[in-house]
């Protein structure tokens, strides 16, 4: 067309209205109290078994199948986006997997899935995660009977992944709530339900061997979801960690 | 989040900023480098700050970390080794797309006129028409080879590239423009309104029977007590209930709706003002009840004019009817009773001279692009509706309610916005509501229609249903009518801000999506400002006029002028010869809007 019309224009003009690029609300409510919530956590943040293949850091969307009952002691971390030493110090920094099987001890949950997901998200594929990777993890969790998925990000673009992957969990009919450390890209990314320790990349589920932090997020986050009623929702939470690297 | 190859080019010259945490000796390619589309929202939530003195993209691109950098660190000089040197720009780089108004320029000269050969031999590679250089390392490194020669044809070295090819302007054979309908709109001057025992119009003289008003409590069981005053220019700084609409007096002489003569009364309109019998004011966000001095923007579109009398006809609804639909449409049939009495006094005029006559002419003209105006009215319910095409112009009876139509798109010729084809009930802000009279002079509508480059196909109106899924289905509805209408360009306009905006994207998107381009027109500044989007609302024309961004309750004061209309077809032309549109700046800033100004 550009050639065909005869056209009195301008160069330079600019467009004079911002707009957030934010994807389609999906949204589940939470019906159940949390005492019955059978729970399902994921982390893009390279999380995986000792025994299984590392990631690959320049970018992969493959992920790991994680039994729920995993020893702490037996998984390790695969990325290249963060300082990995806090994970490396206590795994529970990126994958709260010894807390949350305490919630389920309490009482304070109902159960966990039989499986969790570590997947790493840096530079991730936007259209891998969001068509395949995203939507087999969406099913394998509501199979095994989730009503809600939690998340840790881990670098930016894995909030991104992340994001996209909790979405699917959404559509799928599971309530999903990231930890982000990044809470403007969950946001922008389009995440259901977002909650914001402020803590770094590298220790997004709070500080290693911090027990009491990382539970407090857990409980607080999942609490935020009883209160959340609508899409895109934020709440920051009171707990600080700074690491120097 | 690594830039992919394709993205690093678009931002070459935007801040260096690592996305990840990356070891001492990392050599900096696309996958190293932030997105800079989320800098504004990591600045925001201070997860990142911007310096002076930091290095863009392209100076940082092959150089290499001297020490460990953290996720969202800043490049500067003092951390990198081997910085690219500056190349001098090109001035103005010119948009790819030769310019459609001009004849062709020669392609931009990519000169490669250096010397010396570089020491390690680079691969290169040419299967796909392009040569790839792929040094691991390069220092001081000097190309130079001619143009051409790649392909292995012999080409003198200085050979200058053949200029492109003029573009094939079209012979300008200017196939005759079509006039499907012809409307005049005969002005008849009003130099003083009387309130006596019956109705005329006679000598600049307005008067209008005093009985009226009872007719006109009786237009709807629901209007408790009508009042009609009439406030001379001179004497404004009057106390008035919410101002619902601005009504001029037109009728119908010949045709019908769109067509024929319409006779109008200048000098005179009427304005509507009401609440209920509680003492509610009958508006929704935000009000403007006050003194009219200060409570309208004379001289908009939809406003009184600086020397109008005005009409006030105030009506009392039933309590609680306010925010219900039929409560504001009880208020319009109470004062189009006194309006229709009007028209009645007026559509016979022969014997009388109008001071204008003014001509508006449906022409299909083939040959240039085809657009349509799509503008996005409220259909929420309440006073969130409007009468399509009643019977008289800027009337009530024999219009259909878009929020009985489902909100779904309709086709009205621009005559026939022109000639009074919309009688808004919108009460959605009043400095972003479009009322009556802003459709009976709409400057969208009439620049777009006289435009000599631009072929407007028509008008669609499209409501704002209250429920999501309705949203979409009637904005998938908007896709499909768009692609019907093979339409090369549009623009798309809404009133109010909120909700709507909701509708406002889904419809850019469902004409984007299309191939389409498109311009958006809306209030959003500072309180209205967007909250949802996508990647077709590149080209946006920003309607606010108060100094703070603000629905300030002064009627019409952030709606579509003349100006503002200017800018969007500028815009629109500018996008369809596919030169691009800037994107904007991450806030509401005012001197982008003033710097768009100076381009029209």
């Amino acid at each position: 067309m550009p050639t065909k019309f005869k056209l009195t224009t301008a160069k330079g003009l600019k467009s004079e209205i911002y707009v957030p690029i934010t994807p389609k609300p999906v949204w589940t409510p939470l019906t159940k109290p949390l005492s019955e919530c059978k729970v399902a956590f994921i982390t893009s943040g390279g999380i995986h078994k000792k025994d299984q293949t590392p990631f690959n850091t320049a970018g992969d969307w493959s992920y790991r199948e994680i039994p729920s009952d995993t020893p702490s002691d037996e998984l390790m971390v695969t990325h290249g986006g963060f300082d990995n030493s806090d994970i490396n110090k206590d795994v529970n920094a990126m994958l709260p997997i010894d807390r949350l099987r305490e919630l389920v001890k309490e009482g304070f949950i109902g159960s966990l899935v039989p499986t969790f997901f570590g997947f790493m998200g840096g530079g991730g594929n936007v259209d891998k995660f969001e068509h395949v990777t995203g939507p087999e993890i969406a099913k394998k969790l509501k199979a095994e009977g989730a009503d809600i998925v939690l998340a840790t990000g881990g670098c930016g673009t894995c909030h991104r992944s992340c994001t996209l992957v909790l979405r699917c969990c959404e559509a799928e009919g599971m309530s999903t709530c990231i930890i982000a450390a990044l809470p403007p890209i969950a946001r922008q990314q389009g995440a259901p339900r977002i909650t914001a320790p402020l803590v770094p990349i590298g220790s997004n589920a709070g500080e290693p061997n911090n027990p009491q932090m990382q539970m407090g997020i857990l409980k607080d986050t999942l609490n935020a979801m009883e209160e959340f009623d609508h899409f895109g929702q934020m709440k920051a939470l009171p707990y600080e960690y700074r690491h120097n690297v | 989040m690594s830039l992919s190859q394709e993205t690093l080019e678009a931002h070459l010259n935007d801040p260096a900023v690592l996305c990840c945490r990356r070891p001492a000796g990392t050599v900096l390619s696309a996958a190293d480098f932030e997105d800079p589309t989320i800098f504004p929202d990591l600045v925001d939530s201070n997860l990142m700050t911007l310096k002076e003195g930091g290095l863009t993209i392209k100076q940082a691109l092959g150089a290499t970390l001297i020490n460990d950098g953290e996720a969202l660190t800043q490049l500067t000089p003092e951390l990198l080794d081997g910085i690219a040197a500056d190349e001098p720009e090109p001035a103005e780089s010119e948009p790819a797309e030769p310019e459609p108004s001009d004849s062709a320029e020669p392609a931009d000269e990519s000169s490669c006129c250096c010397s010396a050969a570089p020491a390690p031999a680079p691969a290169v590679t040419t299967s796909d028409g392009y040569v790839h250089l792929h040094l691991d390392k390069a220092e001081g490194l000097d190309l130079s080879f001619p143009v051409g020669a790649v392909s292995g044809a012999p080409v003198p070295p200085a050979a200058p590239v053949a200029p492109a090819p003029a573009p094939a302007e079209p012979e300008d054979e200017t196939p005759a423009d079509r006039v499907l309908r012809t409307l005049v709109k005969k002005d008849y001057p009003v130099t003083k309104v009387v309130l006596g025992d019956a109705t005329s119009y006679a000598d600049g003289v307005l008067t209008i029977d005093k009985s009226l008003v009872e007719a006109a409590k009786k237009a709807d069981p629901l209007v408790k007590d009508v009042t009609m005053e009439v406030i001379d220019p001179s004497d404004r700084h009057v106390y008035s209930n919410t101002i619902m609409d601005v009504i001029p007096v037109a009728a119908k002489a010949e045709g019908k709706l769109g067509e024929g003569v319409t006779n109008v009364l200048s000098g005179a309109v009427f304005v509507l003002t009401g609440m209920d019998e509680a003492g509610v004011q009958v508006h929704e966000f935000g009000s403007c009840e006050g003194y009219m001095d200060e409570k309208i923007r004379y001289g908009r579109p939809g406003c009184p004019d600086e020397n109008d009398i005005m009409i006030r006809v105030d009506v009392k609804i039933e309590k609680g009817t306010g925010m219900e639909r039929r409560g504001p449409f009880a208020a319009h049939s109470a004062v189009d009773v006194i309006v229709h009495a009007c028209r009645e006094a007026i559509k016979d005029l022969s014997g009388v001279k109008p001071v204008k006559e003014e001509t508006f002419k449906d022409v299909r003209r083939s040959g240039k692009p085809r657009v349509v105006l799509v503008k996005e009215i409220m259909g929420q319910g309440a006073m969130h509706d409007n009468l399509l095409v009643p019977s008289e112009p800027c009337g009530v009876k024999g219009g259909q309610k878009n929020v009985d139509l489902g909100n779904v798109p309709v086709v009205l010729s621009p005559n026939e916005v022109l000639d009074g084809g919309i009688h808004a009930l919108a009460c959605i802000g009043p400095a972003t509501k479009e009322i009556t009279r802003h459709f009976f002079r709409e400057p969208m509508v009439e620049a777009l229609q006289t435009d000599e480059e631009l072929d407007l196909t028509g008008v669609v109106f499209i409501g704002s249903p209250q429920v999501n899924d309705e949203k979409t289905f009637v904005s998938e509805r908007l896709g499909a009518l768009i692609e019907a209408m093979e339409v090369d360009g549009a623009i798309v306009t809404t009133e109010g801000f909120g909700n709507n905006h909701i509708d406002f994207s889904e419809n850019i998107a469902a004409i984007g999506s299309r191939g389409v381009p498109v311009v958006g027109v809306t209030f959003a500044a500072y309180q209205g400002q967007l909250v949802v989007g996508n990647k077709y609302m590149d080209a946006m024309i920003e309607l606010n006029k108060d100094p703070e961004g603000f629905e300030n309750e002064i009627l019409a004061d952030n709606t579509t002028t003349p100006e503002d209309a200017a800018r969007a077809i500028l815009m629109l032309k500018t996008k369809m010869a596919g030169i691009p549109i800037e994107p904007a700046e991450h806030k509401w800033d005012e001197s982008v809007i003033e710097a768009n100004k100076k381009l029209v």
